[in-house]
């Protein structure tokens, strides 16, 4: 297996990441805090099929994969604008209608995904739902032709930027307890669907909200593959995606921070002529940071790598152990670049301690380590399951 | 229109460069090579007047097996096609044979117009536009800050150090550019996969009916002799702040006849 990029991919990470750089981390945090989203970044970016390498020319996209995908998260994070909306429309939503809806929803939903012209977000954690989404109790049922879905979800992310959510629901008739997943992809502002901003201790541009789904009438083509057994498919078919994308998004924060620090230890001086970087107490923690990171980088490239070859399983057990990998680096990496740069590290001016709250999250979601470290002992030591 | 747009590979000015100890030439093999960067806002102002007024546009660089990428790069912006100069005798060239050689290249072309940066970041010589357009026959307008295409007539405005001046000139011309006139456009996925597909011409000296001894270290009128790096920076007048800082800047800038 080689993960050299080609030419192409090389230069798609120096087009994306001088396109990051113009905008930078300032731009991100300014619109955060602004209660803003970053639209022109989004735009730009969508212009240019920087959001849409990984759907099919046929539908408008650049007919890449996610190695390209997980190259655009990475360079964009690393240019301190991590965009958590790419794991979410391009990576699952795209990734989920292109290999499991309708010829019609393809034509009808990947175009405006591919130019980011359009968001589409996705929603299965519940309340009672989270890291356990056997429990799912979203459901639907039938009504004619059509479809009646009610509910809760929260934590989903960017509901008020995108023009449909990707609700994950069980059917009716799944008496047997087992679950019988169904996908929907569903107007933002059908009758019936109503959503509350959460209040999070995240500084980022994307919001996080709780949905209420009251009987809300859909018609028959709003289910994926308009097929219930496209349902389980289709849900996994996201994964991979998500946890590549997502992985990629914390190795770049991880590089955004040790550059920011390695820059401000290298000259700053507190003792006599020395920089402070020139002390191994600030210096090894920063290097192992950095190794930790590279690491990461390195297990998501075999993710993508394989996942782009077709190898599903194999790219499951690397996904889920580059998301592992790139959530703790990622924490590990911000929290040393605070550290290293003492009273600055905590303003918002220098641009890391602003990153703390999502390097955190990215430990719990889209999946918490806990759970990563559950398949890894089930499925690759072999271990009885606890739970 | 048909416009020829002129790359040049250089080493990243924003990384260590060096000259080679061998041969005083610029160390290319170790560098990050990357477009001078000038090049780029030709390629983009050429790309603004084909989406105006439709035509052509075409790389042209002069350079070793490598310049490949920066062609393909070029390429990704959205020019059409490009032609890469290449032979093993160039090695060494100055510039009064590059610009033969590729005036020689451009005389294949049936240019209406040629682009170019101003300056080379490796370079800096800024003399390659006029030496081409004295070699062509045709018009030199140099150190652009705005190019108007109406018709056959070209309009420039000149950027001098105490503002600019406005030229025209007839088609076919060489036009030279500075940072100033756009902002280059990043090259789009689409452009990037498209590039690798768009036809890149090589041509030799041979093809070119120029002969070996005319270029490179043989037919140089100019050769580096020597070369030294810079002396560090000194570490300069440094003026603690104890109450009389205001003063002592002035003193120092007195003395040093700034005020
Ligand atoms: C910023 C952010 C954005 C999000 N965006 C979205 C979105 O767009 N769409 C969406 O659907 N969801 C989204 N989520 C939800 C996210 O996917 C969940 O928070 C995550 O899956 C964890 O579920 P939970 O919060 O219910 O935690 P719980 O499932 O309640 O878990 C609580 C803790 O218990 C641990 N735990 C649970 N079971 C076990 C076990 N068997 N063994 C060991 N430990 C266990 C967990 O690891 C965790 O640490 C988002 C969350 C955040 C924070
Ligand atoms: C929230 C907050 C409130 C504050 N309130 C006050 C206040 O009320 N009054 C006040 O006077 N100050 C205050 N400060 C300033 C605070 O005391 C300083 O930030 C702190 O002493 C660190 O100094 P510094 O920021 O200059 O970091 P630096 O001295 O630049 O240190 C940067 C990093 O280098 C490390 N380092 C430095 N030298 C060495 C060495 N020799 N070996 C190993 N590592 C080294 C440090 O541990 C640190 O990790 C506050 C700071 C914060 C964040």
């Amino acid at each position: 297996m080689t993960f050299d990029l080609t030419s192409e991919q090389d230069q798609l990470r120096d087009a994306v990441r001088a396109l990051g750089r113009r905008y930078g981390h300032g731009y991100f945090v300014e619109k955060a805090k602004a209660g803003e989203h970053t639209t022109e970044l989004w735009a730009e970016a969508g212009r240019l099929g920087y959001l849409g390498v990984n759907i099919p020319t046929a539908y408008g996209g650049g007919g890449g994969g996610i190695t390209e995908l997980a190259i655009v998260c990475e360079e964009l994070a690393a240019a301190g604008c991590p965009l958590l909306l790419l794991v979410v429309s391009p990576a699952i939503a795209a990734t989920v209608i292109n290999r499991h809806g309708t010829e019609e929803q393809r034509k009808r939903h990947l175009p405006g995904l591919a130019d980011g012209s359009a968001k589409i977000v996705f929603a299965i954690t519940e309340p009672d739902a989270g890291s356990n989404f056997h429990r799912l109790g979203t459901v639907a049922r039938r009504d004619g032709d059509g479809w009646l879905l009610s509910g809760r979800k929260c934590y989903i992310s960017g509901v008020d930027e995108a023009d449909h959510v990707l609700v994950v629901a069980r059917t009716e008739d799944a008496g047997t307890g087992k679950l019988k997943p169904a996908l929907f992809i569903v107007p933002t502002n059908a009758a019936g669907l109503t959503r509350s901003k959460l209040d999070m201790e995240i500084v980022s541009p994307e919001n996080q909200f709780l949905l209420y789904l009251d009987d809300v009438r859909l018609p028959a083509d709003a289910l994926v593959g308009e097929s219930l057994d496209a349902g389980l498919p289709a849900l996994f078919a996201g994964l991979n995606p998500e946890r590549i994308t997502v992985a990629a998004m914390g190795a770049g924060t991880g590089r955004y921070a040790i550059e920011r620090a390695s820059g401000y230890t290298a000259t700053r001086k507190v003792w006599g002529g020395r920089s402070i970087g020139s002390h191994q107490g600030v210096s090894h923690p920063l290097a192992h940071a950095a190794v930790q990171v590279e690491l990461a980088r390195l297990m998501i490239q075999k993710a993508a790598t394989l996942y782009d070859a077709g190898r599903d399983l194999e790219a499951g057990v690397a996904g889920n152990m580059a998301k592992y990998a790139a959530g703790e680096a990622a924490a590990l990496a911000v929290d040393t670049a605070v550290q290293a740069l003492g009273g600055a590290g905590m303003t918002t001016e220098y641009g890391v301690a602003t990153l703390l709250g999502a390097v955190r999250a990215g430990r719990i979601a889209p999946v918490s380590r806990e759970m990563i470290l559950n398949f890894v002992a089930q499925h690759v030591l072999g271990q009885d399951k606890s739970y | 229109m048909n416009i020829v747009v002129l790359v040049k590979q250089v080493p990243d000015s924003g990384a260590d460069r060096n000259l080679r100890n061998d041969d005083n030439t610029v160390d290319r093999g170790s560098a990050n090579n990357v477009i001078n960067e000038m090049d780029e806002y030709a390629i983009e102002e050429a790309l603004k007047i084909k989406e105006a007024h439709g035509g052509e546009v075409t790389i042209l660089t002069m350079g070793p097996d490598r310049a490949t990428e920066s062609i393909r790069k070029a390429l990704s912006m959205g020019p059409d096609k490009a032609v890469h100069v290449v032979d093993d005798a160039l090695h060494g060239s100055c510039a009064v044979a590059t610009s033969k050689v590729l005036a020689a290249a451009l005389g294949q072309l049936n240019a209406d117009l040629v682009i170019c940066g101003a300056e080379s970041t490796d370079g800096r010589v800024q003399v390659m536009p006029h030496m081409i357009a004295e070699r062509l026959g045709v018009a030199a307008l140099t150190g652009a800050r705005k190019l108007t295409v109406d018709g056959g007539t070209l309009t420039v405005e000149r950027q001098t150090e105490e503002g600019y001046e406005v030229i025209t000139a007839a088609t076919p011309a060489v036009v030279s550019v500075w940072d100033t006139i756009n902002e280059p456009r990043y090259p789009s996925f689409k452009g990037i996969m498209a590039a690798k597909k768009k036809p890149v011409q090589t041509l030799s000296l041979a093809d070119l009916g120029v002969a070996p001894t005319e270029v490179g270290f043989d037919g140089a009128t100019s050769a580096v002799v020597e070369h030294s790096k810079r002396p560090p920076r000194s570490g300069g007048a440094k003026i603690t702040d104890e109450g009389e800082g205001g003063v002592k800047l002035v003193e120092f800038l007195a003395t040093e006849k700034f005020v």
